[in-house]
């Protein structure tokens, strides 16, 4: 009865082939001095040698974006950095399960929502002063439990040829007037939104913001998932414009070239529209290595890779005096930093439950 | 000979030994749901319960409704799939076997994003269409696009036992049913339907269940399931997440028992047969029944790889040409392709031997412990991956022994993807158990065969095409598996699916592109050995 034989040797060739040539890569991959590639633009000496400590990090941050930095760190002062790649919300999430067991001695937030929940949870501790001396006071939380290491503007992001420059708003208040209707998307479900949403309720009242809300819904302003789909649905004319990240435009304009037929438009100075809202770098309670996790984070403070962080992946420097990158918007008054997170405290579950209750996420 | 009910096993007591393994199998594949229910009962909030409902009602309708209309058109079209490519003269036939299993291969979070980009207004065929003319083409949104995206990547959960009980069917009765002058609709409507009965509800209650536990196609097409709303409050609003997650397995449970109860009205299912069989002939239905199978692969298939693809070539030419280069190099498609394949293979092997008591269980013995296991196995697939892998962490750190040694380990991570892939395979195993004829066990047995004699030469060799089914779509799953493989596989071992998610994340499209057509092409050459291949030689 054919078929009940067992795999052929025919069949596992693929598998071999495989195996080998993944030998072959590690080999070639290990024993190095220097470090090459993106990380080599962040430091480009020899490895120091091995200090005999690991920081493990959870990164929110995803990996083309932050992984040269660790691997210089590690390579330029002989610290072995480990790091679970993820969500920022899902590792906050699985920070609070692991609890005073987790492994985690550093967090990387994509935004600050996710920090000050574990700070909620009493799970942060607290950083060195000289780490907090290295950014400015509005760029960390009072507490001295997180501090900001890069940062990423609010922007109305629209597609050129169904927005003409005319009817581009100074402000997101303006959006809820009918010649908006149905052209505006938010991606209400999003951490950094969430984030605004929560200083933009801090900032101008409760009742302004969830009115705001209300008028966007009211105006037919379409739920998107995230930044990247919004920016993606704009390139393309699926919708007229969106509220996102400054980011993820620079990041479509180099994959789609020409084909991607958006630009980001910067609301006017003082517009709550045109927050900057920080990435969160922080130290957890029951770090194993508190030391070698504040180095790691004041080396995202360093020159080299804030310069990084401009030059290669388009954010907004938050230290040692590099500036930004002359692609991005200009960055006006209005940072996030002005604003006391801690002073928001249980701000972010009312943010979830007024978006909620506004309908957007109903069609 | 055939599925004639003279061989009706005499009911056996299981021995307690299977017993006793069914039960320890049972309990692990609990861990989830019971980490569920005690953390419902410790999580203090300020929700009342008249909130709960609140909350509940829009989600959870919205579920019920997108998972009854993925269930009925993935059931529709997987048989018909099935019959056509095994019972008629559909041309073709060989190649459409080889790609109709295929769509299962895309993760939903790229596959739903890649038919967008290809479909929605501005995309690759939108642009074409419109240069014809045509410029109202439907955006894919809402209960419609997640309807559509989730039926042309789960139809293979139906149509892939389904055609195997089809190639396993003698074809004695419908040539008889032919010859006594019956259409070819009448013979598929009252001989074959009924004979793939319990393939068809088999199948169905996966794709249900896949529909309700999916949360990369509703995401994308902005339509709020259950799913949905425990990801969306699940780090603002912790303890209504964990209601909600809970609501969502009590749906999952009636879901099971309701499929149990429907199933045993079906006929059971026969032994395997072999002989001739029957090719009808499709007559004046030939073109259309080609056009619906091509209409199929092209959406399923072929849209989602042409963006996959675009977005791929425009990153490598981009390079190419001085702009941008890649952020990724051979090393980092090799070892995370590594990875993905072969504890994509191994967690299949894994699960196949897990399952195995509870088939015994169910489809030799009729155990009622054995129909709990699998109860419970079936409804965990329901289950948000987000929630299996943070029970694999409440386990494993209330125990110093699991939480010193099983923690980042792949021990964990194969553990928590067979958890959640189980009841892939214990479908598949079940029938392949119930295809042994007993009375080649009694005669084995009258020669004095032992049992694990009788085991290795009886049982496993009629039941290894089954058994390879069911590895085969726990191996596809595995492949793409995203929420547990980002937060349960050790420090630095990276899988596609992750790595496609980290690119994605961050608008690296045509890094995600390289990747995903990279697991495309292994899973496709994966299922071709294992599947496909296999089920052929069965003709």
């Amino acid at each position: 009865m054919p078929a009940a034989h067992h795999l052929s040797p025919r069949s596992l060739q693929p598998l071999a082939t495989l195996i080998g040539l993944a030998l072959l890569a590690a080999a070639c991959g290990s024993e190095a001095r220097t470090i090459t590639g993106r990380a080599a633009e962040i430091y480009s000496g020899k490895c120091a040698r091995d200090a005999d400590a690991t920081v493990t990090v959870y990164s929110g941050r995803t990996e083309y974006l932050i992984a040269p930095i660790l691997e210089a760190f590690a390579c330029e002062m002989g610290i072995d950095v480990r790091v679970r790649w993820g969500n920022s919300t899902d590792l906050a999430v699985l920070i609070n399960e692991e609890g005073a067991a987790t492994e985690a001695d550093v967090f990387l937030s994509r935004s600050p929502g996710p920090v000050g929940f574990l700070e909620g949870k009493g799970l942060l501790g607290t950083l060195d002063d000289e780490v907090l001396s290295l950014v400015e006071p509005q760029n960390q939380a009072a507490s001295g439990a997180w501090v900001g290491f890069s940062g990423r503007k609010r922007v109305l992001v629209h597609n050129v040829d169904l927005v003409s420059d005319e009817e581009l708003p100074t402000s997101v208040f303006e959006l809820t007037h009918e010649r908006y209707r149905d052209r505006v998307a938010l991606p209400a479900t999003n951490g950094s939104f969430e984030d605004w949403f929560t200083v933009f309720r801090d900032t101008h009242g409760n009742d302004v913001a969830t009115q705001w809300l209300r008028d966007m819904v009211a105006n037919d302003a379409v739920y998107y998932p995230n930044n990247r789909a919004i920016v993606e649905a704009t390139g393309r004319g699926e919708i007229d414009m969106g509220l996102v990240n400054h980011y993820y435009n620079h990041q479509e304009q180099i994959a789609e070239g020409v084909a991607h037929r958006a630009e980001n438009h910067d609301f006017g100075d003082e517009d709550i529209g045109s927050l900057l809202i920080i990435t969160a770098a922080t130290v957890l309670g029951t770090a194993q290595n508190v030391d070698a996790s504040n180095q790691l984070i004041a080396y995202l403070l360093t020159e080299g890779a804030q310069r990084y962080f401009t030059e290669r992946t388009f954010e907004y420097p938050l230290a040692a005096g590099v500036a930004p990158n002359p692609a991005l918007p200009v960055l006006t008054a209005l940072e996030i930093g002005s604003v006391d997170f801690d002073s928001l405290g249980g701000g972010f579950e009312d943010t979830e439950r007024i978006i909620q209750e506004s309908g957007i996420l109903n069609d | 000979m055939g599925f004639s009910t003279t061989d009706r096993r005499v009911r056996q007591r299981a021995p307690w030994a299977l017993k006793t393994i069914g039960t320890v199998v049972g309990l692990l594949f609990a861990f989830p749901a019971a980490y569920l229910i005690w953390r419902n009962v410790t999580t203090d909030g300020g929700e009342t319960f008249t909130d709960v409902v609140d909350r509940t009602r829009g989600p959870l309708w919205r579920t019920i409704r997108l998972a009854i209309l993925v269930g009925a058109s993935t059931a529709v079209l997987g048989t018909l799939l099935a019959w056509l490519t095994t019972r008629t003269d559909l041309p073709g036939r060989r190649l459409w076997r080889v790609l109709l299993p295929l769509p299962l291969v895309y993760p939903t979070f790229v596959g739903a994003a890649a038919f967008i980009r290809t479909l929605n207004p501005g995309g690759l065929v939108a642009d074409l269409v419109a240069r014809i003319g045509i410029h109202d083409t439907p955006e894919l949104r809402g209960l419609f696009g997640a309807w559509l995206v989730l039926t042309l990547f789960t139809y293979p959960y139906v149509y892939l036992p389904v055609a195997a009980r089809l190639r396993g069917l003698p074809a004695s009765l419908e040539e008889n049913a032919r010859l006594l002058g019956s259409s070819t609709w009448s013979t598929f409507r009252r001989i074959v339907l009924p004979q793939t009965a319990s393939a068809i509800s088999t199948g169905t209650l996966l794709v249900v269940l896949y529909a309700i536990s999916d949360f990369g196609a509703v995401q994308l097409m902005r339509y709020d399931t259950l799913t949905r709303a425990v990801w969306t409050t699940r780090l603002n609003n912790q303890p209504l997440s964990f209601a909600l997650a809970a609501i969502l397995l009590v749906l999952a449970v009636a879901v099971v028992v309701a499929q149990r109860v429907m199933s045993r009205r079906l006929a059971e299912p026969g032994r395997a047969g072999s002989g001739r069989k029957l090719i009808l002939p499709l007559g004046r239905w030939r073109p259309a029944a080609l056009a619906t199978t091509f209409v199929v692969v092209v959406l399923g298939l072929a849209v989602p790889a042409a963006s996959l693809a675009d977005w791929a070539i425009s990153g490598i030419r981009r390079e190419a040409t001085g702009g941008r280069e890649l952020f990724i190099s051979a090393d980092d498609l090799l070892r995370p392709a590594w990875n993905t394949a072969w504890i994509s293979v191994v967690t299949a092997l894994v699960a196949i031997v897990f399952v195995l008591p509870i088939a015994y269980l169910v489809g030799r013995y009729r155990s009622r412990l054995g129909s709990m296991a699998n109860a419970v196995i079936t409804a965990t697939f329901a289950m948000p991956g987000l929630l299996i892998a943070l029970s694999m962490f409440f386990w494993t750190l209330r125990n110093p022994w699991a939480a010193e040694h099983l923690r980042g380990s792949v021990v964990v991570l194969v553990f928590a993807y067979m958890v959640r892939f189980g009841a892939q395979a214990v479908g598949a195993a079940t029938v392949a158990v119930a295809a042994v004829p007993p009375r080649l066990q009694d005669a084995s047995r009258i020669l004095g065969a032992g049992k694990i004699r009788r085991f290795a030469t009886v049982d496993l060799p009629i039941m290894t095409p089954g058994l390879l089914a069911g590895a085969g779509l726990v191996l596809l799953s595995t492949m793409k598996e995203l929420p547990i493989s980002l937060l349960v596989a050790p420090f630095d071992f990276p899988t596609l699916s992750t790595k496609i998610f980290l690119s994605f994340e961050d608008a690296f499209v045509a890094e995600a592109g390289i990747l995903a057509l990279v697991l495309v092409g292994i899973s496709a050459i994966l299922t071709w050995l294992l599947v496909v291949r296999r089920a052929d030689h069965l003709d």
